[in-house]
Parts: C-alpha cells; structure tokens; sequence
C-alpha cells in the first residue's frame, strides 16, 4: 500500500508541474504586451519600461519562469488588476463558498445517484428502472444553467408565497450577517495559521452558523443553497446513477451471488451486503471522476444565483479581463483537482487490492 | 435469417435499431436536422431582424402567439426576445449553428487526437511517454475552466470558444485511439504487411488506423452532445458566439436576467440544447451498445 501512494505522489509531481508550465505558456501567449494590459494603453515608453524590469518581463523567458515558479511555490499569485488585492487573499475569501457548494453536491449525487441506480438494476425493465433511465439521460443532457434558471424560476415565482418557496439568488437573505467563528468564540485576538483556518471555515455559510450557534442564520444558509446544489448535483447525480445501475447489473449475474441466493438469503440482503459493494468499485471513479465537472459547473452555478465564490470570481475577471485572477485561480484549482484525484486513487486502491497489485 | 449472410455493417445497424432509446435518439436527431436544414422556410422571420419599427404591435419581449391556438396577431410561435426578434427563427437557426458547432468540434479534436494517439501507440518508447504526459496535463485541468482559461487569451468569439473546447478535448480521442493502436500493432495482419515491405507510415494509416476508427466514432458521436453543452456554457458567460448571432447559450446568457417576467426567452433554446444533446447521448449509447463487440448477446 504505502509503495503504491509513494508511486501514486511521484506520477502527480510532473503533472503538477505541468500544469504550471501550462498556465505559464499561457500567460505569455497574451496578446499585446503585459505593460499596456496592465498600465493602459496610454502607458509611456519610460513607464513600461520600468513597469517590464519591474515585473522581469525583460528576462529571458527560462528566468522568467524560474521566477514565476518560486513566486507560485511561496504562495504568490500575483495582484488582481481590478480589486489590487493579492490573489491569494481572494481565494481564501471566496474557495470556501465553493468547496461548501460541491461538497453539498457531490453528497447529493452521490447519495440519490446509488440510490437511484440501485432500484433501477434490482427492478430491471419495470417502469422504475424505465423512469429512472429517461431521468438520467435527460438529466445528462440538460446544461447546467438552464437547470439552474428553470428551479430558479419555479421556486422563486411560480410558488412565491407558499411554504416551498426558495430564494432564487444570493448566499443569504440581505440583512442575514454572518459572525465571524473566531469572534463568536472570543478569541478575535487570535492570528497566525490558526485564525486563517478559522476565518477560511467561517466563509462556508453553514459551518459558520453551526459553530457560532445561529439557528436563525444555519436556516436561511440551508434555504439558499438547496436550488444551487440540486442544479450542480443533477448531472453528476444522473452518471452516478447510470454506472451503479450497470456495474450492479453485472455483479448481480455473477456465480457468488447465485451462491449467496441459493444459501437463503433474502434478496434484499444479497444486494446490500454482497452485490452493492462489489458494485460500488467502478462508482468510486466516477464520483472522483465528477468533481472536474462540478468544478466546471460551479462557474456557471455561482455566476446564476450569485454566489461570491470562486466560480463567479473567474467569470467575473474574464468580463473585466482581469488575467492575474484568471490564471491564479486556474492554477490553485487545478492542482486541487489533482490533489483529490490522488486521494480518490488511494481510497480506490484502499478499497479494491487488484488496484495497487496490477498497476 | 441466415445471421453469417449478414455484413457487420448489417448487424451493428439492426443491433442499433433493436434499441428502443437509439431509435428515439436518432428520430430527435432528424428532427433537429430538419430544423437545421429548413430553418429558412419553417421560420417566417430572419433570426436577427429587430422587428419593433417594421411590424405594428411587436412589442419587446411579447409572449407567444400562435394563430392555430387564436391568436389573431402575426405569429410568434416562441414569443419576442428582449430585442424585439422573433424566438422561433433565432432558435431553429440556433440548431444550424449548434450542428456546426458540435461536429467542427469533435472533428477538429478527433483528428488531431487520433493522430496524437496513433503515432504515440506505434512508435512507443519516449515519444509515447512524452505524448501521454502532456495529455495527463490537459486531462488535469477542469475541462471548461481551461477552455475559459485559453479563450481569455485568444480572445472571445465563437471560432475561439470552439478551438479552446476542442483542444480541450483532444486527449479523451488520444487516449481511446492509442489503446486500439496498441490492440491492434502486433497482430498478424500487421506483420504481414511488413514482411511485404510496406512502410511503418503507411502501415500505421493504411492499415492499423481504418481498423481502429471504430471506438473513435463511438466516443466522437457522445462527445458531440457535450461540445454543443461547453459552447453553449462559453457562450452563455459571453464568451462565444457575440451579439446578435442566433445562439442557444448566448441567448440564454442575454437574457436570464428577464427570465422572472418572461420566461420564454430562456425556456425554448433551454429545451432545444437538452433535446440536442439527448440526441447525440442517446444515439452515441446505442451505437457503442450495437458496435463493441463485448456487449453483443
């Protein structure tokens, strides 16, 4: 176990590396030069100048890389052009919305997904499994925002006023303030790492108003994440479905489960305690597979109900041109990704031996 | 019927239509190119004719009107945009679009990773391991993040937002084609031809690539549905198609904020970018289920 996630790290390196590599082509591949992107078109000669020594932009491009390396390896991503504040500091302000946002998801797929594949597979061709089906491939097949804007506008307009009425855009109600977790429990005094752990779970809404003991403010939390996390969670929720629905139709025609049938046990105990674990192998995958998906989908989610997370961040830096913010959170969240894929992988390997024996 | 009287071909097409959820797929599909082909005749209006000033009565964002149902207005079977243009017309010139969009896509990404996959299967060694860790790369990245990502460099526009979805997708066709090269490099037929003294070039295209086209096609046809979704995502954030092109996700993304008051400027190209990539989802399963060989009974 221990060799395979030493392989497992060593293989993630040069993809992390590549990935910087990636978004530093990028960045040079800008059209028109970096100074007057910054500075404006009107910037002097003798400005951009000192502006490209400035930033090194006179360098040769291997120095410049070395440079841009060690910036990212000590956690500088640059300043955003429109706010001014580091990108570093914009990320620990808005990733937890989003972390909050996919997490909600992924459960949500995650769960009704096996649930739904499950009772589909073990009423196979019944008009459950045939429903769930059409379901999951409308599910697969309807974009993001469009799911997004239709629960936004049935919940919001078409049942305003009564009890199920849910709020079609913002984090919480106008007015709602959260408190601060590290000033809620006396310690506002408190810096270092420590406050920065605090401060980055106090952004999450609902851990927020757990910790710091608001009932009022959890409530108006849970109510403006429902529509946002049912629209991320469906497309997951429909792959998840479908492979649980396969991968269970196929370990339930296997030898051992005629075994376990023919020794008395009720059916339901057969697919619970034999097959669905075989089963749930190849939906390990798929779930880890989803969380580039939700990411994605959590640009278009946060930019329709208005959410202050990262997502919207992006699409709001590529309406104000603001590359630092683009290429800063483009490299932080795709080395997350990696980073959880990697985990995925373990727990994978965890879970099935014929993983870390073969590979 | 004799089955060893039928050509593959045949067969995989009956093993396709036995499949009631292709079926549906494929008549979605025709249906969609019908609209695409016909947009001109089925549509009375221009999809970017501003019809404030030439029609009496055409008010912004007017409702549906549809004669058979008594409306006695000009007929507006999807109602008016916010710009006083004709719903329908911009949605059925949307499929055009759409089509377009999804098959230059998928083939701009088909070819150049086929041929990323193909070279990397037969030659091996370094060149092999060089390709593969590049698309490890690109496979790192959230794929509409990096597609957002390389269009905030090239610059917005509907040919960019496709190039961007299209590189994005090139290692997914590297991958599937390097694994049927690699199925496919040492087998007799291939021995063969070089005991004939064919070249290693002309074995790799003229023998091993027409034998290993057909998981290409498969995951081509299901890849359609979701490039038309990325566009159509780009272009909902303005990244794409630009004012005043007949786009799904643009007119989606220029108009949501009037969805509360009229819902018909985001409702019908909402139902016509689901039906479009049900279409491809339905028809891709049922040709994966009719062509590999694996599934048949």
């Amino acid at each position: 176990m221990t060799t395979y996630i030493v392989r497992r790290l060593l293989v993630s390196l040069p993809v992390i590396f590549g990935i910087l590599v990636a978004v530093f082509v990028i960045t040079r591949l800008l059209p028109g030069d970096p100074c007057r992107a910054l500075l404006g078109e009107k910037a002097t000669e003798a400005a951009c100048a000192a502006f490209n020594s400035r930033y090194g932009f006179d360098q040769p491009m291997p120095i410049q890389f070395l440079k841009y390396l060690q910036q990212v390896l000590t956690g500088d991503l640059g300043d955003s052009i429109r706010f001014g504040v580091p990108v570093t500091q914009l990320i620990v302000d808005r990733l937890p919305t989003t972390i909050e946002l996919t997490a909600i998801s992924l459960t949500i797929a995650t769960f009704f997904g096996i649930k739904l594949g499950v009772r589909a597979a073990t009423k196979r061709n019944s008009r459950t499994d045939v429903s769930t089906m059409i379901f999951a491939n409308l599910g697969v097949s309807i974009p993001v925002f469009v799911l997004g804007l239709l629960l936004a506008y049935l919940f919001a307009v078409v049942l305003k006023g009564t009890p199920i009425a849910l709020p079609p855009a913002n984090r919480y109600t106008a007015g709602v303030i959260p408190t601060e977790i590290a000033v809620a429990w006396g310690l506002a005094g408190l810096q270092g790492p420590l406050r920065g752990l605090l401060d980055f779970i106090s952004n999450m809404a609902i851990p927020n108003a757990i910790l710091t003991l608001n009932p009022g403010n959890l409530l108006d939390a849970v109510k403006h994440l429902i529509l946002p996390s049912v629209a991320l969670a469906t497309i997951p929720m429909a792959v998840i479905a479908r492979i649980t629905r396969s991968s269970l139709l196929d370990v339930l025609g296997s030898d051992y489960i005629r075994t376990a049938r023919a020794k008395g046990l009720s059916e339901r105990e057969v697919v619970s305690k034999h097959a669905l674990r075989n089963a749930l192998l190849p939906v390990a995958t798929v779930v880890g597979l989803s969380l580039g998906g939700l990411l994605s989908g959590a640009v278009l989610t946060e930019t329709i109900f208005g959410f202050a997370g990262i997502g919207r961040t992006i699409s709001d830096a590529i309406t104000a041109r603001d590359y630092v913010v683009v290429q800063g959170v483009t490299v932080i969240v795709s080395v997350g990704y990696v980073v959880v894929n990697l985990i995925v992988d373990i727990s994978y390997a965890y879970l099935d031996p014929r993983v870390r024996i073969n590979s | 019927m004799n089955a060893s009287a039928q050509t593959p071909f045949r067969r995989a097409l009956r093993s396709f239509l036995e499949q009631r959820t292709a079926r549906v797929g494929l008549a979605l599909l025709l249906v969609l190119v019908t609209a695409a082909l016909g947009a001109d005749v089925f549509a009375s209006y221009s999809p970017i004719d501003v019809l404030i000033d030439k029609e009496p009565g055409a008010i912004r964002l007017a409702g549906p009107c549809i004669n058979a149902l008594g409306c006695d207005g000009p007929q507006h079977i999807f109602g008016l945009d916010n710009n006083v243009r004709d719903v329908f017309a911009r949605v059925l010139h949307g499929a055009r679009l759409s089509l377009q969009v999804g098959f230059l896509t998928v083939g701009f990404a088909i070819v150049l990773g086929s041929l990323i996959g193909a070279v990397s299967g037969f030659v091996g060694g370094w060149v092999d391991n060089l390709f593969m860790r590049v698309m490890d790369v690109l496979l790192a990245f959230p794929s509409l993040l990096l597609a957002i990502a390389i269009v905030t460099v090239i610059g917005p526009g509907l040919i960019n937002t496709q190039l961007a979805i299209g590189i994005v997708a090139i290692p997914i066709y590297a991958r599937v084609m390097r694994a049927s090269v690699l199925g496919l490099r040492d087998r007799e037929f291939v021995a063969a031809s070089r005991a004939l003294g064919a070249s290693e070039a002309s074995i790799l295209f003229r023998k091993i690539l027409p034998n290993a086209l057909t998981p290409s096609i498969v995951q081509g046809t299901l890849g359609i549905g979701g490039a038309i979704l990325d566009v159509a995502a780009l272009s909902f954030l303005g990244l794409g198609a630009q004012p005043p092109t007949a786009e799904w996700g643009s007119m989606i993304g220029g108009d949501r904020n009037l969805l509360f008051s009229s819902p018909h400027v985001v409702v019908f190209p909402g139902i016509a970018i689901t039906m479009t990539v049900l279409a491809f989802n339905l028809v891709g399963d049922g040709l994966r289920d009719a062509l590999d060989p694996r599934l048949q009974r």
